[in-house]
């Protein structure tokens, strides 16, 4: 009885949490300004976040120089990409061979094969990031800012790789035979192997905690924000009733992670790239419709990628809104798909790193340039009578013009990419809370994450969004720090892989040509 | 002596080296080592962690895996005879759970301080045992 009370205790905790939550809310989006406690709130959020910016956005090169954090991130893109030569061309066609099971062994240790934990981290990545984050880009850097995106993708790929090959290489597997992995694990292990024990456990918790709020933002009030942008442009009577919203979506996660309610979240698997894929048809459906424009419209994103409009704050500016977002969207460099990628079958690290790389080209160069190519074909971003329209509406907006229904297919593939996005983030941030705190207290996590989802539906983000976006780029410096400490190693690693790759003894016994014998 | 042993002592285990020194203490208090049951409790798996999407990996597997790297574990620090026990849930919850229901005479666990902020937030697995185990909890420093 009193066990089932103390479970008890925690939900009344979730339910007095939106009890003071909510006259608050709708408090403050009665009045301009915000007061009470939310207004303290952001105040104080403020306060730290102009410190982070500070540091982070520390501009290298004067006033319209590059932020040091996103400097950080291209260095790290484009240090692996030729530190491994190329890896994200080269290895291309084995990534697809690989993840059609080619080369899938039931005797590894793991616990899904290479096409499951591709598909476990993309649920993750494909977000509603690619549908608003897309039209952010170009609503603040103009069309150019998409070739950008696409750049970013491209070398975000090799850093995918590096990343996620040490997961795999520093991965633990659990008495239960569940896999621990990721950057907590490999910065902690693998530069201990290094001789730096002590450093590599300090990046590790850095991470950790840089993971646990950033999952908050990006993963999670970023989404269901969005989320309710979208539906609210089909549903304007819902305009007011944002706090529903927010609970209705918190209560949906919250049945999945708290619930265990496994049956939502397989629902949001198997969606999740149907509708993707309609996503996809729509966008050549606009594409064949403007088939004369296209030439056009992608001269203007490649023309505009150098020498963009001035409101974007020069060459830089857009080649940084470029970059960010598309780390927003495909997290290349940001270690977080790598804890999913840990859990593949395999005893070849060099072979995950190599499906992952995969990652960024289905997520940043194929879904995102397609809604890029939308939203500039039909113009909408150009016209004087939409500059209102940013994010999700936007892009709803663009379609409308050939697809007049097609707002609607928005509103749910966006909610469905951003439960299925939340759900992801939500175990990325548990798995760096568990790091911190252990597994016992995950639940408090859980909480935390749940009324953050409900705040991110009601409140103007502003500055709490800011504060979790930093965070989430603030994963990258201890990650990429070990990545390149690791660098030789990587690359050593992946030099033996391919020399066994090229000689053939890689296949299973079954497909292998036999060998010519003389007779 | 022997009437004053206990018929079950429960040790529950993290898969810590101090979890495995608690089974010496418990050793003390019975006349053999199949009155000593070590305990383990599962967390559920996150619902997006891969093996869970993929349901690659049910709960009485992980169940099965738990109890026999425990086996072997006790065999080779020399504990042969002691039963190994999984359940999933909380931990804390769980194991004051099983000890009533096995109607076990003693608990044995090792404190494990959490540090600083951690221990003011969240407490400790053996604090929850106490407070909800309805038997005698006998807590390691």
């Amino acid at each position: 009885m009193v066990r089932t009370l103390l479970k008890f205790k925690h939900y009344l905790y979730l339910l007095a949490i939106a009890v003071i939550f909510i006259p608050q809310v709708a408090f403050a989006q009665a009045e301009a300004e915000p007061t009470g406690f939310l207004g303290a709130l952001e105040g104080g959020v403020q306060s730290i976040v102009d410190v982070l910016n500070l540091i982070f956005y520390f501009r290298i090169g004067g006033e319209n120089g590059f932020p040091f954090i996103v400097l950080w991130l291209v260095v790290g893109a484009v240090f692996f990409t030729f530190r491994l030569k190329f890896i994200n061309l080269r290895a291309f066609k084995h990534a697809i061979d690989v993840v059609r099971g080619k080369y899938d062994s039931e005797e590894d240790e793991g616990d899904v094969s290479h096409f499951q934990a591709l598909s476990a981290a993309l649920s993750g990545t494909v977000g509603i990031g690619n549908i608003a984050g897309v039209a952010i880009a170009i609503r603040l850097g103009g069309p150019g800012a998409a070739f950008w995106m696409t750049m970013a993708g491209f070398l975000g790929m090799s850093s995918k790789f590096a990343e996620c090959t040490l997961a795999q290489k520093y991965r633990v597997i659990k008495p239960d035979g569940t896999v621990g992995g990721g950057p907590m694990y490999y910065l902690s292990r693998g530069l201990s192997g290094m001789g730096m024990a002590r450093f590599g456990q300090g990046l590790a918790y850095m991470f950790a905690i840089f993971c646990a709020i950033g999952s908050l933002g990006i993963g999670n009030m970023f989404q269901s924000n969005q989320a309710f942008a979208a539906v609210s442009n089909v549903v304007p009577s819902l305009a007011g009733l944002s706090w529903l919203f927010g609970l209705i979506i918190a209560a949906v996660v919250g049945l999945v992670i708290i619930g265990g309610i496994q049956r939502i979240g397989a629902v949001a698997g198997i969606l999740v790239p149907f509708m993707a894929v309609i996503y996809a048809l729509a966008c050549f459906w606009v594409i064949l419709v403007k088939l004369p424009a296209v030439p056009a419209a992608i001269g203007t994103i490649i023309s505009t990628a150098f020498s963009p409009e001035a409101l974007a704050g020069g060459l830089v500016g857009v080649v940084v809104i470029g970059f960010q977002r598309a780390v927003f969207s495909n997290e290349a460099g940001l270690g977080s798909a790598a804890i999913a990628h840990s859990a593949a079958r395999t005893d070849e690290p060099v072979r995950e790193g190599i499906v992952a790389l995969l990652e960024p080209f289905i997520d940043t160069i194929f879904i995102c340039n397609l809604t890029a190519i939308v939203i500039v074909l039909t113009g909408v971003y150009a016209d004087p009578a939409a500059t209102e329209l940013n994010g999700a509406q936007l892009s709803a907006a663009s379609f409308e013009t050939v697809i007049s229904w097609f707002p609607y297919v928005i509103a749910v593939a966006g909610v469905l990419f951003a439960v299925s996005t939340m759900i992801s983030w939500s175990y990325y941030g548990q798995q760096s809370w568990a790091f911190l705190f252990g597994d016992s207290t995950v639940n408090v996590y859980k909480g935390i994450f749940l009324t953050c989802a409900f705040v991110g539906a009601v409140v103007n983000l502003g500055p709490i969004l800011e504060f979790s976006d930093i965070m989430a780029l603030a994963m990258s410096l201890p990650n990429l720090l070990g990545c390149f400490l690791m660098s030789g190693l990587i690359a050593s690693d992946l030099s033996d892989y391919m020399g066994r790759l090229r000689s053939g003894a890689m296949l299973p016994e079954a497909t292998r040509q036999p060998e010519a014998v003389l007779k | 002596m022997s009437w004053l042993k206990r018929k079950l002592v429960l040790v529950p285990t993290d898969f810590s080296e101090q979890s495995y020194e608690a089974i010496a203490v418990a050793k003390e208090y019975v006349d053999d080592l199949a009155s000593v049951k070590l305990v383990h409790v599962l967390s559920p798996l996150h619902p997006a962690d891969p093996a869970a999407i993929w349901d690659t990996l049910s709960d009485s597997d992980r169940m099965a895996k738990v109890t026999e790297f425990l086996t072997k574990k006790l065999s080779e620090i020399g504990y042969d005879g002691v039963e190994v026990v999984t359940l999933m849930g909380d931990p804390g919850t769980q194991i004051a759970d099983y000890a009533q229901e096995s109607a076990a005479d003693l608990i044995v666990m090792p404190s494990h301080g959490h540090k600083g902020i951690t221990r003011l937030l969240m407490g400790s697995v053996a604090e929850r045992v106490v407070r909800l185990a309805t038997c005698p909890v006998l807590i390691l420093k």
